[in-house]
């Protein structure tokens, strides 16, 4: 699978940044590594509860920090392990996801699925589908230069001292 | 105004009530009064200028004003969406507050305003507004003008928002919210912002920014925005405080508009309508999701 | 009195093409996207609004709503601090109101007081004042009440007021002087001050009154009625939104924070705060010792009228009234002043 393979030298690796739920999506992450599927490795995986903890800041921080794209994933309706919570992380996706289309962020950069325990190739899939598509759209950088680092100035002096204990 | 000062005037001296909040001439126009002695009703005024959300100081987060005891408070009928709010939220008991709504046929922008209301010094908010009186309140009082057809300017720059490229919206965005000074003034003035500690104010950990440069701006505005979806009422307030002029009400619109068309549902006074984003149907739309 | 020159209209505006083609930032009052006037970077004097007040003031020229103080990186069991430069490039600030230039002396002597403000001042250097003699202003303008005036020179360089064809140019300051040295070509010998002695008494007389002039009534009061029901009963209009102050030419209190880029690197920041949020005196305990909005607004008043008074004597206030045009609940500075003293002087005042 052609993201399954290493960029040529020089070329934009996007960083993605995955929020999955620990019973469902995260197993399923699991199950691809244990049946050794090939995939991309441009993705850090952060596991919580359940996509009802998934809260639209994630998302934002993420980007914040630099990432490129994101991925939020959890158990299909109905499978819930807290019976509802993916139902309620339904409609808040929803909704932000409209807004930050309204604000100008490209929604190709978001990545919602369902992945349950034993779809470890869907997992795949979905991973090596984002980082194309992320790939495409480059580097974040819209996002990057919200704010300008102040250490892209030239620094007038650099002092040291201990840190406190 | 006779109606409202006179049932103003019956609720303080019969007890019912330690104090009616309300609008009264200010040195420069209409403002909230609060009337706390009989004959103080005849400072109250409701007509065109009269823009301010009242529900905002029935809010929980003003331990200044709880000394008030049971207040009456006069609403238009969207602050009355307001109360609904509070009162769907568990943040105040029905029974402690009496609700004295006014007939409107829409308000001006501004408070300050000597214009006559028309077609052209209405606020934007009440173009296209359904209601005319409040079905939450204990008293309704005055006449209503017929009201001002839509659709809002804000709902035809929505619009043309929506039909330019992403990039561009973007550069749009980062133009208004650039000003932002982080005042939290959109927050101050909401009648559901009722957060005893807001998530923006927290520093361990720091989800929000404090700082007002961009990256801190969007998250923020970002935050009240998801925060307020299926509780924003309209009521203008915090477009109308921003001392940056930003845009707010373009953006509590758009949600309104998403959770209206996703969920079918639109605020109205009634409390017992559960708010859209806390419940669910378990067949909601899910298109985008893989 | 000071020197007086004389510049027309036209130098005017050749002058401020001089100062772009020598690379000098340029600021002034001029029109916004949504139709208020604010003081912004401008390109050409034909952008300069001067009947309006703009909705700032001159204090985010000085103490921006956000600045980075350091860089700071871990570096194993050290911190290294990245230094910003506190240099700024040379502007002047064309079209100021004598109310906001004066506002940045005030704020002077609160930043050199137990430290000089380094990026202050830096600012201050870089920065040359030219005002414009207010034509005057609306009923929440109190200036004179406040020692100051539509036509006071209080912290600008160059105080110019409208005579003939140009403006009779007060030179207030040597820096002030220097700028009229260096660009002698615009400048010429026209009109004197007495030339503008109708535009000038217009002006004051479009402000007297609003407040009774007696701020050492009003600092008497307010430093001994801490408790009083007064600051109660107009504090329950307040939403705490803090417009006044972020408006407020005199307000410059900060929060500083730090901003962690990575895990080991970070930005500490200055940002702007306001005293009537709860957050700005919470304690980490969670105890508030100002707990409730009444003592926010009368930390309002007491620190303008009172406890910068006692201080640096000197009013934290230069009568603009930004505040009361602000403020989304009708909350009035002239009202509140005008009470105050009415109270002080045993001439009632209660509502």
């Amino acid at each position: 699978m052609d993201s399954a393979t290493p960029a040529a030298a020089g070329g934009f690796e996007p960083r993605i940044t995955a929020f999955v739920c620990n019973w469902c999506t995260y197993t399923g992450a699991d199950l691809a590594g244990t049946s050794r599927l090939q995939m991309a490795s441009n993705v850090r995986i952060i596991r919580l509860p359940c996509t009802g903890r998934i809260d639209p800041m994630f998302m934002i921080k993420a980007f914040e920090r630099g990432a490129d794209g994101v991925i939020v994933s959890g158990c299909h309706p109905a499978d819930c392990h807290y019976n509802a919570g993916n139902y309620h992380a339904r409609r808040r996706f929803a909704i932000f996801r409209e807004l930050i289309q309204f604000l100008g962020i490209d929604t190709g950069r978001i990545t919602f699925s369902w992945v349950s325990a034993s779809e470890g190739a869907k997992w795949r899939d979905i991973v090596n589908d984002t980082v194309t598509r992320v790939r495409g759209l480059g580097p974040f950088t819209a996002y990057r230069k919200l704010v300008v680092d102040p250490a892209t100035v030239p620094a007038a002096k650099v002092t040291s001292k201990e840190v406190p204990a | 105004m006779t109606e409202l000062r006179e049932l103003a005037r019956r609720l303080l001296s019969e007890g019912t009530v330690n104090a009616v909040l309300g609008w009264e001439e200010g040195p420069r126009g209409a403002r909230p009064a609060f009337v706390t002695t009989p004959d103080g009703a005849d400072r109250l005024i409701f007509d065109p200028r009269c823009v301010h959300d009242l529900a905002s100081y029935l809010s929980p987060r003003r331990p200044h004003l709880k000394k008030l005891g049971k207040v009456a408070v006069v609403l238009k009928p969207c602050d009355a969406r307001a109360v609904a709010g509070l009162i769907r939220e568990t943040q105040i008991p029905r029974e402690n507050v009496v609700l004295v709504g006014v007939r409107c046929g829409g308000v001006l922008a501004d408070p300050e305003s000597t214009a006559p209301l028309s077609e052209t010094t209405v606020a934007d908010r009440c173009r296209g507004c359904p209601d005319r009186e409040a079905k939450l309140a204990d008293h309704v009082v005055g006449t209503a003008g017929a009201g001002f057809p839509g659709p809002s300017r804000r709902a035809q720059k929505i619009e043309e928002l929506a039909a330019m490229p992403v990039d561009r919206r973007w550069d749009f965005w980062q133009a208004e919210l650039s000003k932002c000074v982080r005042c939290h003034a959109c927050r101050q003035v909401c009648p559901l912002c009722f957060c005893e500690r807001c998530m923006a104010d927290k520093s361990l950990p720091r989800w929000i920014e404090s700082s007002p440069h961009a990256r801190g701006n969007i998250a923020w505005h970002i935050t009240r925005a998801m925060h307020l979806a299926g509780r924003c009422v309209d009521c203008g307030e915090c477009e109308r405080v921003c001392p940056e002029g930003i845009p707010l009400g373009l953006i509590t619109r758009k949600i309104a508009q998403v959770v209206s068309d996703r969920y079918d549902f639109r605020p109205s006074d009634d409390p017992a309508v559960p708010a859209p984003v806390g419940t669910y149907r378990m067949d909601d739309p899910q298109e985008f999701i893989l | 009195m000071s020197t007086t020159t004389f510049i027309r209209t036209a130098d005017l505006k050749g002058l401020v093409a001089d100062f772009n083609a020598a690379g000098i930032g340029v600021a002034g009052p001029a029109r916004t996207s949504d139709g208020a006037v604010d003081y912004q970077s401008i390109t050409s004097f034909d952008a300069v609004v001067l009947d309006a007040q703009p909705r700032n003031s001159l204090k985010q020229f000085f103490l921006p709503p956000t600045e980075p103080l350091f860089k700071y990186a871990r570096q194993g069991q050290d911190v290294a601090i990245l230094e910003v430069p506190m240099s700024f490039p040379p502007r002047v600030l064309i079209g100021a109101r004598p109310c906001d230039a004066a506002a940045v002396e005030v704020l002077d002597r609160v930043m050199n007081w137990d430290y000089k403000d380094e990026p202050w001042f830096a600012r201050r250097d870089a920065t040359t004042i030219v005002t414009f003699a207010c034509p005057g202003g609306d009923r929440s303008c109190f200036c004179t009440a406040v020692g100051l005036a539509p036509d006071a020179t209080r912290g600008s360089d160059l105080l110019l007021a409208p005579a003939g064809d140009g403006y009779v140019v007060e030179i207030v300051t040597p820096k002030g002087q220097k700028l009229v040295d260096a660009y002698a070509k615009r400048f010429a010998t026209g009109a004197g001050v007495d030339a503008t002695k109708a535009y000038r008494d217009t002006a004051r007389a479009s402000v007297e009154g609003h407040v009774p002039a007696r701020p050492d009534v009003i600092r008497a009061w307010v430093e001994t009625h801490f408790e009083d029901p007064f600051w109660a009963e107009i504090s329950m209009r307040c939403h705490g939104c803090g417009g006044c102050a972020a408006s407020c030419p005199t307000c410059h209190c900060f929060d500083i924070v730090d901003e962690p880029e990575t895990l080991t690197e970070g930005v500490r920041r200055r940002n702007w705060d306001t005293c009537q949020t709860s957050l700005f005196t919470m304690h980490a305990s969670g105890h508030n010792p100002r707990h409730d909005q009444c003592g926010r607004c009368r930390q309002r008043v007491n620190h303008k009228f009172a406890i910068y008074p006692a201080r640096f004597n000197d009013i934290l206030c230069t009568g603009c009234g930004r505040c009361a045009r602000t403020c989304p609940a009708g909350q009035d500075v002239t009202e509140i002043l005008t009470r105050i003293v009415a109270m002080a002087t045993g001439q009632g005042g209660a509502a």
